[in-house]
């Protein structure tokens, strides 16, 4: 087992690579009672075309399959996983993103107990014909809930219209076609492809001894057998670089219109440092460009264009990543030239000095120290950040390092005018014309 | 948990140290009785004292200051407890120990003094150009409910079941009132929260408790309040309706269940409703989840809430338009077993053990300490989560059953989808 120790943040992480290929790290956490664990694997929406393990074709599964297989592990021949976690008084979850699909739990005691559990369930798939069918109403229901989410749909709608074939642009529970389609067969061929134990981190944190965890990890995976692992094929697509569709709308049964302008990434091959430097140079380039403290925030903000519900964000993971900035509006037009002028005009010059940098840093900084307070931010965190080999707790000094050289570099991945596009939602009365 | 300095008459100061985490958190709590006016006035208030005052006179000043000061988060928000209406300051700041100079906590206060005892006046009101665009905000914030489906069929639910009535009153206030507001009428707002309210200061952090309670009598001169605090309590009134449906083009149809109980806060049978809450709908474990969702595949989510303060009970579900009558039979079936007794030994050690799980787990945050202290404090006997937990296991099949019995299904309003071609 190795050791790490991050100073300045007073934190120190254990990690040991088991002989089948798993990843565990550990970070006890002082004066906390709960133990949080999560297991995860590097398998999410855009994992929609590859070659099954022991096979020779691609194939490409219906839309949605990651997801569903995720509600499906939680049932099993004796009954629901949920129960096992309840006896314990354990709250247990699982969600899954276009990149991963982590469950994961916490408790304030009974924690091997519980750590068994999401390892057995986990590793031990049951999938029938029937239980399948089951599930299709159920999450049937999950995506007419979010259909009716606008906030939901913009983002969606946002991503649809700047990619023409990555399958970031599919919506991760799929549709109610396509999951229809998703058979038991379907779901085997999946899990032993993307869930082999090389393909997965686990993590614990909070109040846990570290080698007491990490001996009762080891012992556990050393009884239960799995085929050697192999290199997992993934069928990539070829993307161009400007926006699919630059703009679109759609109309719902709402008071409020919402204005996302949304920026498509150019950079999106980097991982490790490099990319944990990229992309908090981005945010910072956001922040000085978008921020509240920005001159464009209070202009908005002055003329009454954004709300509370204005945001901004930065998505990035290998092969894909956009920038969204929106806001419910009674200006969308306007929003949307005032938005894009500010990216345009930091395309020839970036209007900010040394002062502003350091002001956004410093907020960045602030921001870290607060999050590292949360067992639950942390624990969904960190295996993002290593599944693109970079560690969340070198983002601190990342950030005190960087500079508006890095800054100017970093925005070039979305100053293309070609890269961006609009979104609009519409109350169902409105009959203004397209943007 | 907390040691407890009243720095006078009415103000009292809750300060926990600890080195659990890397930031100090400060809570300040305005509390007065609720009334629909002021509702709407204490929120325009806040959001007003959020974004201006005499030093820094704009939002992004303000923000820009915070920035500085390594993104300490400051926000103004109003809220209801009961038949209290709250007006709290939430601040976060990091731990000196964890940056390289500055002493930031400091300079928090010194703001926090700035933000509560400078306002951004014009001959004696506020700045009007300032009142109107926040007036705007709520204003947006009240109607951006209709946007989110299942909240605005919460609010609908309440405003049947318990119409004027706290439960049912909004802190953001209504429309109108919102509008009624003007620059010297936020004034008297603003002096009367300084100067009747009882106030409430949470201090947690790796803190030197004698000096940060010296600092905090500087920057908040508050007076002794004149009246003791006392919150009258509000009678129940009688449900609009017992049922009531709405259309509207969306996909999904929301199914919002109420009832009352005599049970409240604080009652001795209190922990008895919140087991019979936890076997009914209050996790994945219970017994709405597993029937209606797992069972019958109706739903995504079916799950039921104590809202204690009030003796109510909600159940809500998102289901298809056309199984109405189905997930409601369910849902009653649900009910009726609990009220026969039909409770299985691993519900209830379940149920126990989560309640007990969930309540120390939320002590894990700075915030979720001044939370669950600032409510449970109240109880009789004090706060711990070992009594807590005493409590609880001490709860039967037969308690949760005789709770149960008394749960009466009062309104039920059905927000629909248009009728399928």
């Amino acid at each position: 087992m190795e050791k790490v120790i991050f100073e300045q943040l007073d934190e120190s992480l254990y990690y040991e690579k088991l002989p089948n290929g798993l990843d565990v790290y550990i970070l006890p956490k002082k004066g906390f009672s709960k133990t949080f664990v999560t297991f995860t694997t590097k398998y999410g929406s855009i994992d929609r075309s590859f070659v099954p393990l022991g096979e020779e074709e691609a194939i490409t599964v219906p839309d949605g399959i990651a997801h569903f297989l995720e509600h499906k592990m939680f049932e099993k021949e004796d009954g629901d996983v949920f129960q096992k976690f309840g006896q314990y008084g354990a709250s247990a979850n699982a969600f899954t993103s276009f990149t991963r699909t982590a469950y994961l739990f916490s408790a304030t005691n009974h924690v091997y107990e519980s750590t068994k559990t999401l390892l057995d369930f986990v590793q031990q798939p049951y999938f029938t014909e029937q239980t399948v069918n089951k599930e299709k109403g159920i999450i049937g229901q999950e995506i007419t809930m979010y259909d009716d989410q606008p906030d939901w749909r913009a983002f969606f709608g946002s991503i649809e219209n700047l990619y023409y074939n990555h399958p970031v642009k599919i919506d991760i529970a799929g549709t109610i076609e396509t999951i229809d389609k998703i058979t038991a067969e379907h779901l085997y061929t999946c899990y032993h492809t993307f869930y082999h134990p090389s393909n997965m981190l686990l993590f614990a944190i909070g109040s846990v001894d570290p080698e007491e965890m990490m001996s009762f990890i080891r012992e556990d995976q050393a009884q239960k057998t799995f085929p050697e692992a192999s290199e997992i094929k993934r069928i990539e697509v070829e993307e161009p670089l400007d926006a699919a569709v630059k703009v679109n709308e759609l109309k719902m049964d709402v008071l409020k219109k919402k204005a996302y302008v949304s920026f498509k990434a150019k950079i999106t091959d980097l991982q490790g440092k490099a990319m944990l430097k990229h992309e908090l140079a981005v945010q910072l380039a956001l922040d000085l460009m978008y921020g509240r403290s920005s001159d464009f925030y209070e202009d908005m903000y002055e003329k009454g264009w954004i709300d509370e519900s204005y945001s901004y964000d930065f998505s990035l993971e290998k092969g894909f990543g956009f920038a969204m900035v929106g806001s419910d509006t009674n200006y969308p037009v306007e929003l949307e030239l005032a938005i894009k002028k500010v990216m345009n005009d930091s395309a020839s010059a970036l209007p900010f000095d040394a002062e502003q940098l350091e002001r956004v840093k410093r907020r960045k900084i602030g921001f870290f120290l607060r999050a590292l307070n949360s067992i639950e931010f942390i624990a969904n965190q960190f295996t993002r950040y290593q599944f693109n080999d970079m560690n969340l707790f070198d983002a601190v000094p990342v950030i005190e390092e960087l500079t508006m050289a890095d800054v100017v570099e970093a925005m070039t991945s979305i100053q293309g005018i070609e890269q961006q596009a609009m979104f609009t939602i519409k109350p169902l009365n409105d009959t203004s014309e397209k943007a | 948990m907390f040691n407890t300095t009243e720095i006078a008459k009415g103000v009292n100061v809750f300060t926990r140290k600890t080195d659990q985490f890397k930031t100090v958190n400060i809570s300040i709590r305005f509390k007065k009785e609720l009334s629909i006016e002021d509702t709407a006035s204490r929120t325009v208030l806040t959001n007003v004292l959020q974004h201006s005052n005499a030093t820094f006179k704009t939002a992004a000043a303000v923000r820009m200051y915070l920035d500085d000061l390594y993104g300490t988060v400051l926000y103004l928000d109003t809220t209801k407890k009961g038949n209290e209406e709250i007006v709290l300051l939430n601040i976060e700041t990091v731990n000196d120990q964890y940056l390289k100079h500055d002493n930031v906590l400091d300079k928090v206060l010194e703001l926090i003094h700035t933000v509560l005892f400078k306002p951004n006046l014009e001959n004696g009101a506020f700045v009007s150009s300032i009142v109107a665009r926040e007036k705007a905000m709520v204003i947006d914030r009240i109607q951006s409910i209709f946007d989110e489906k299942s909240r605005y069929a919460q609010v609908q639910l309440q405003k049947l079941l318990r119409p004027n009535h706290p439960a049912s009153i909004s802190v953001n206030g209504t429309v109108e009132a919102v509008n009624a507001i003007t620059p010297e009428s936020l004034v008297k707002t603003y002096k009367s929260m300084l100067e009747n309210d009882a106030v409430d200061i949470f201090v947690v952090g790796d803190i030197d408790e004698v000096q940060i309670i010296k600092t905090i009598k500087t920057a908040l001169p508050l007076a002794d309040r004149a009246t003791p605090y006392v919150v009258k309590v509000v009678e129940d009134t009688e449900p609009i309706t017992d049922y009531k449906k709405e259309q509207m083009d969306m996909r999904q149809a929301k199914l919002h269940i109420g009832y009352s109980t005599p049970v409240k806060f604080g009652d001795i049978d209190f922990p008895k409703m919140q087991i019979f809450n936890g076997i009914f709908g209050g996790y994945p474990s219970a017994k709405l989840f597993v029937n209606v969702r797992e069972k019958e595949s109706l739903a995504y989510y079916c799950g039921s809430s104590y809202s204690s303060q009030y003796g109510l009970v909600y159940v809500t579900s998102g289901i298809e338009s056309q199984n109405e009558e189905k997930a409601s039979r369910l849902i009653d079936e649900q009910l009726t077993a609990i009220q026969l007794g039909d409770i299985s030994d691993m519900e209830l050690d379940q149920t126990k053990a989560m309640l007990t799980n969930q309540l120390t787990e939320a002590l894990d945050s700075a915030r979720g300490q001044i939370e669950i202290y600032d409510q449970y404090r109240d109880l009789p006997g004090g706060f711990s989560v070992p009594a807590m937990a005493e409590k609880w296991a001490a709860v039967t099949k037969e308690d949760v059953a005789n709770v149960a019995k008394n749960v009466r299904k009062e309104t039920v309003f059905f927000l629909t989808g248009m009728e399928e071609a």
